[in-house]
């Protein structure tokens, strides 16, 4: 099959009348890679993959697809397949038309088609259900369908516009799988759209990071996690707690941060803002809850802070425990379970501590709304 | 945005050839079907009647002798207004009127009725009778009410055998027949607008009304027709124009005494044979018309949008 | 609070049984009067069962002529309005956001324009475009045919477009850039993506159109020139002269229009049925099964009991002779005429021997004859539902919906009896 090729976004930007959907978007996909735009509702992500997939002109910028300008050309044109946020397959063609539908309208036999339909109904483990229509096959076989449609118009890029959110946990988790299989033996781009976290780190090669129109941040799932870049990020992918404060000292790749509430405690600069980050500068402290233990004793040092506990869950492999923040928000902490019964802690007064460079410094911005 | 990136987006959005089409059919219908007939016949309306060698020539100028004519009557006339044309008129809008106030009281009950009770099989089959009249020619139907009002028949008849008159009541000459087959030609044209919006009313409104012991006419004012409003307004709307506009059922229901406008316009085409007149005399007719039912829209509050759902 | 529930109730069925009457009584009357003999379409007297006005009707030149003309005009009308509905509606959902209340203003407003309006003006419109070409008045711009098309079409694609409108409300735009991401071209996703799901509101807008120009009178008036529909010659009929060959022809329409109806029905429930297979119908259903697509289906039922009732109408048709009936009428009539004029000559003679027995008194004694005139002439009147009735009176069955009052209505309800009986019996089998 064709081997993926590069998607590039040039400067875009993309307006609705004086709305803008999209703000200087720059984004280099290298062919065959599992890419996906991560963000929240409305923060424009369908807006980009529709400027790739050719139904909208950028308002300025150009889009690349394998080095090639794609200004003026329209979606039937480009080398891309949509798969699309609610799948759109044909209602009144039976799943073997849908399928093939590409090849129909290029003029493809009969008999090609069915044998082709044959081969990608294998592919997608639903044999023998070509006859069918749409609205008799389940949502994860529909899922799938779709995938067959887009991939049997041999497509360079595909693109897919959260084509998991309509499927309950677990279909979705082995959807997961079998997409990332699928890339793996096709070996073509995929441009994948989410505004979940956890579909994004476990797919992804790369991962674009977006905010109300803006990209805060490109990497691979690690870095985004591990290195945020904006405490929007910081706070959007996983689960943080953040104290809020002030640069104090700075020594070397480690800040000391004297926070409103908490005292003054000791984090890593994020890569990102290294150099940049000033003493005096409003910050914001991040630590993981998983990045957070129960110290062994209660003095105090520039990686601990005491909090009350106001309650616990059991998770199976974790306890959440839940702290009173100074902050307004619950601070939270998650325990590996070893498998002994655990003392509830509630009401009582602990001293937490954190490994420094697992906690990460960032000028003070924008959250994530919960 | 400008008219040529307008063009353009639409020709991206269909294509050269179906964007042709679209246009193309869009503007045969819009413009050489409904506006330039209507501005023509406006035009029209105020030229002289001529023959038609002279149309066109130096005689063929603009003139309002027709609106004059609707007005003041004759140049010659011993009265100073056209009593009879105007008498006709002012007695076709109010005798349309009469005839959508029957229809709406006629209507609103079975409306609502069919609308709050939900489906059902019998539900249907009135839904179908309802339906069946309708696609019945509006003449037949118009020769119904003939053979049952006529000076013959049923109703004289009946009454007649029964002793309750000695001498057959002419239902035509007293109009009854016309407004009943008025009355019936549209129904159908009142119930379903009603009945479509009543359908969409949650029965919890009127559940929740009763149980704070609003009696049912109260429900009925305060809930049921304010919500059914865009519907009820549009079925008048609807009945009141077809019936001031109605041809058939005067022409084959109304006495000899009383024409309806429609009927004089008619005549000015045919026996009477003056175009023009004819012309101004529908112009009055539509525009009339129309400012009836915006101010209806405007009194009720409801779009145009509202209309034809 | 009981009491006010039936009287509720009670209403409730007084006003359907007022409505419905009002609905289907002047259809039903009328079909009636296709089957009495007198030559003035009316109901009562009932003279004679006949079936001659169906023959008549099937000899009517023009009425055969007409519906010709409303054939080739309806066809055009349906080709013409649901092309520039269906062009229409889809404008309505790209047109330019400021311009859509306007646009849609006009599309809408030949629905709200007197028929009568439209007719003018394209006679008119047209009219004057001939005379600017200066084309003989023979031409195409003042063929009957292509002017009623266009009349006709102005409105009746405003009720396709609406139609459409409701159609399209319920169309995926996706699907269509789905389509055009798979590479087809915009002819290609309108051809095989939209039409196909436009399908059913083009069939029944074309149905729709059909119909409204079939059946159009006020625009169809002023256009029709040479060429009348069926409509139109049946407005002059009525208008100039009657006779129940007219009313043979709305028993025909009616029938035909039930027969769709229902027939609509059973593919709606077909298709319901489909929709909810699965779900097993409860299957004990008293000592005898239906046939299946009866099951539940009341609409097929009565198709069924419709098509033989109309069978072995036409059957009794074939074989009935109304030719003994209107004898008996006429005998009828001519012992009526004979007994009133014996009982003027009696009233004379009796005059006469009043005169001549009580001299003066003249008074009294014309006093005392009139009486004895009147009774006999009702009673004539009565009999002459007599013998139209004699032969149908027997079985009992009566239609629900019939009246059941005064004893016009009596014969009203027993002139359904054969038909009734027809359609009962297969019923018990
Ligand atoms: N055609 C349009 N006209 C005007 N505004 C639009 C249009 N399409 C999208 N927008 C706006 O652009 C923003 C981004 O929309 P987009 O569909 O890209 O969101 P998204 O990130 O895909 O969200 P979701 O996860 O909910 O699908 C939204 O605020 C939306 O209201
Ligand atoms: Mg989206």
């Amino acid at each position: 099959m064709t081997k993926g090729v590069d998607v590039d976004l040039e400067n875009v930007w993309i307006r609705f009348g004086d709305f803008v959907a999209v703000r200087e978007a720059n984004v280099n996909i290298k062919g065959g890679e599992f890419f996906s735009f991560l963000g929240p509702s409305g923060c424009g992500k369908t807006t980009i993959l529709r400027s790739v997939s050719g139904f909208l002109e950028p308002s300025e910028g150009n889009v690349r697809i394998g080095g090639r300008d794609m200004a003026g050309i329209g979606p039937n044109k480009r080398p891309t397949a949509l798969i699309f946020q609610n799948l759109a397959l044909f209602p009144l063609m039976k799943i073997w038309e849908n399928i093939t539908f590409s090849m129909e309208v290029k003029g493809a036999s009969k008999a090609e088609r069915r044998k082709r339909a044959d081969e990608l109904l294998d592919m997608i483990a639903l044999p023998d259900q070509g006859e069918k229509l749409p609205s008799e096959l389940s949502g994860g076989q529909k899922q799938r369908v779709a995938i067959a449609r887009a991939l049997c118009a041999e497509p360079d890029v595909l693109l897919l516009d959260e084509p998991l959110s309509a499927l309950d946990l677990k279909l979705r988790q082995h959807m997961r799988t079998e997409l990332r299989e699928i890339q793996q033996r096709v070996g073509i781009t995929f441009i994948y759209i989410t505004h979940d976290q956890g579909e994004a780190l476990t797919m992804s090669d790369n991962v674009a990071v977006m905010r109300a129109g803006i990209i805060d941040q490109i990497g691979s799932g690690h870095t985004v996690y591990n290195d945020p870049a904006t405490p929007f990020v910081a706070s959007f992918v996983g689960e943080n707690n953040v104290f809020r404060g002030k640069v104090k000292s700075i020594d070397g790749d480690m800040a000391l941060v004297s926070t409103n509430r908490t005292g003054e405690l000791l984090a890593r600069i994020a890569t990102t803002v290294q150099g940049s980050l000033k003493v005096g500068d409003p910050a914001m402290m991040f630590v993981r809850p998983e990045a957070l233990n129960i110290a062994p004793d209660i003095s105090s040092a520039p990686n601990r802070f005491a909090a009350m506990v106001k309650h616990e869950e059991f998770e199976g492999q974790i306890y959440n425990v839940f702290l009173e923040g100074s902050e307004g928000k619950e601070i939270k902490m998650s325990l590996v379970n070893i498998g002994k019964e655990r003392q509830s802690a509630e009401g009582m007064n602990l001293t937490l501590e954190y490994v420094p460079e697992q906690a990460i410094v960032l000028p003070a911005g924008e959250l994530a709304s919960e | 945005m400008n008219v040529g990136q307008l063009f353009k987006d639409f020709f991206a959005k269909n294509g050269i050839g179906l964007g042709t089409f679209l246009l193309v059919a869009v503007l045969f219908w819009v413009v050489i079907l409904i506006v330039l007939p209507q501005l023509s016949m406006l035009d029209f309306s105020f030229r002289h009647h001529l023959p038609p060698p002279e149309m066109g020539g130096p005689k063929d100028t603009y003139t309002i002798e027709h609106y004059k004519y609707l007005v003041l009557g004759a140049p010659g006339a011993d009265t100073s207004y056209n009593v009879v044309d105007l008498g006709v008129f002012g007695r076709t809008l109010l005798a349309a009127l009469f005839v959508t106030i029957l229809d709406l009281l006629l209507c609103y009950p079975l409306a609502y009725y069919l609308g709050q009770s939900r489906g059902g099989g019998a539900i249907r089959i009135l839904v179908l009778l309802l339906i069946i009249p309708y696609w019945i020619n509006e003449i037949l139907r118009a020769f119904a009410f003939r053979i049952i009002f006529g000076e013959s028949g049923l109703i004289n008849e009946m009454m007649l055998a029964m002793g309750l008159i000695s001498n057959p009541v002419d239902f035509i000459r007293a109009n009854v027949a016309l407004y009943a087959g008025l009355g019936y030609a549209y129904i159908l044209l009142m119930i379903f607008p009603i009945y479509n919006v009543i359908e969409s009313l949650d029965r919890n409104q009127i559940e929740a009304a009763r149980d704070m012991g609003a009696p049912w006419w109260r429900i009925h004012w305060r809930i049921v027709i304010p919500y059914a409003k865009p519907g009820i307004s549009s079925g008048c709307t609807m009945v009141f124009m077809l019936s001031a506009g109605a041809l058939a059922a005067p022409q084959i229901l109304g006495g000899p005494s009383s024409l309806w406008f429609t009927q004089i316009i008619y005549q000015w085409f045919n026996t009477g044979g003056n175009w023009p007149r004819g012309a101004a005399f529908a112009i009055v007719l539509l525009v009339t018309c129309i400012i009836i039912v915006l101010s209806m829209m405007r009194l009720f509050k409801v779009k145009i949008g509202d209309i034809g759902k | 609070m009981k009491t006010n529930n039936i009287l509720l109730k009670f209403i409730l069925a007084a006003y359907l049984v007022v409505f419905f009457g009002y609905l289907l009584g002047p259809l039903v009357v009328m079909s009636i009067t296709a089957f009495n003999s007198p030559s003035f379409p009316k109901l009562t007297p009932w003279e004679c069962l006949t079936f001659e006005w169906f023959d008549v009707l099937a000899h009517d030149e023009r009425i055969l002529n007409g519906i010709e003309n409303s054939l080739i005009i309806g066809i055009g009308t349906v080709i013409l309005s649901v092309i520039m509905g269906l062009a229409g509606a889809l404008m309505l959902t790209q047109i330019w956001p400021k311009l859509r209340a306007t646009y849609y203003t006009i599309v809408i407003a030949p629905i709200l324009i007197p028929g009568v309006v439209l007719g003018i003006s394209t006679l008119v419109f047209w009219d004057r475009i001939s005379i600017m070409l200066g084309m003989s008045s023979g031409g195409i711009l003042h063929n009957g045919i292509f002017l009623t098309i266009l009349g006709q079409s102005t409105f009746i694609a405003s009720y396709c477009m609406l139609v459409f409108i409701a159609r399209l409300q319920r169309f995926d735009t996706g699907l269509t850039e789905a389509a055009l991401d798979l590479g087809a071209t915009q002819v290609q996703a309108f051809r095989k993506i939209l039409l196909p799901f436009m399908k059913p509101a083009i069939g029944s807008a074309a149905v729709l159109a059909f119909l409204a120009s079939f059946e159009n009178y006020n625009t169809t008036t002023f256009t029709f020139g040479k060429f009348p529909t069926l409509t139109i010659e049946l407005a002059q009929k009525v208008r100039y002269g009657i006779n129940p060959s007219i009313s043979a022809l709305a028993f025909i329409i009616i029938v035909l229009t039930i027969l769709g109806a229902l027939a609509h029905e059973i593919y709606r429930r077909r298709q319901q049925l489909a929709l909810a297979n699965g779900a097993p119908v409860a299957a004990v259903s008293g000592g005898f099964q239906l046939p299946k697509i009866f099951r539940g289906n009341p609409a097929a039922i009565i198709l069924v009991l419709l098509t033989l009732g109309g069978a072995s109408t036409l059957w009794f048709a074939q074989s009935y002779s109304p030719d003994v009936c209107k004898m008996d009428v006429r005998e009828q009539k001519r012992l009526i005429q004979e007994e009133r004029i014996k009982a003027i000559r009696e009233k004379r003679q009796l005059e006469l021997q009043q005169k001549q027995h009580q001299g003066p008194d003249v008074f009294g004694g014309s006093k005392s004859a009139a009486p004895a005139t009147q009774s006999p002439g009702k009673g004539a009147f009565g009999n002459v539902f007599d013998p139209g009735n004699l032969d149908k009176s027997g079985p009992g069955a009566v239609k629900p919906q019939e009246p059941t009052k005064s004893p016009g209505k009596g014969a009203f309800g027993d002139v359904f009896a054969p038909q009734n009986l027809d359609k009962a019996a297969p019923k018990e089998d």
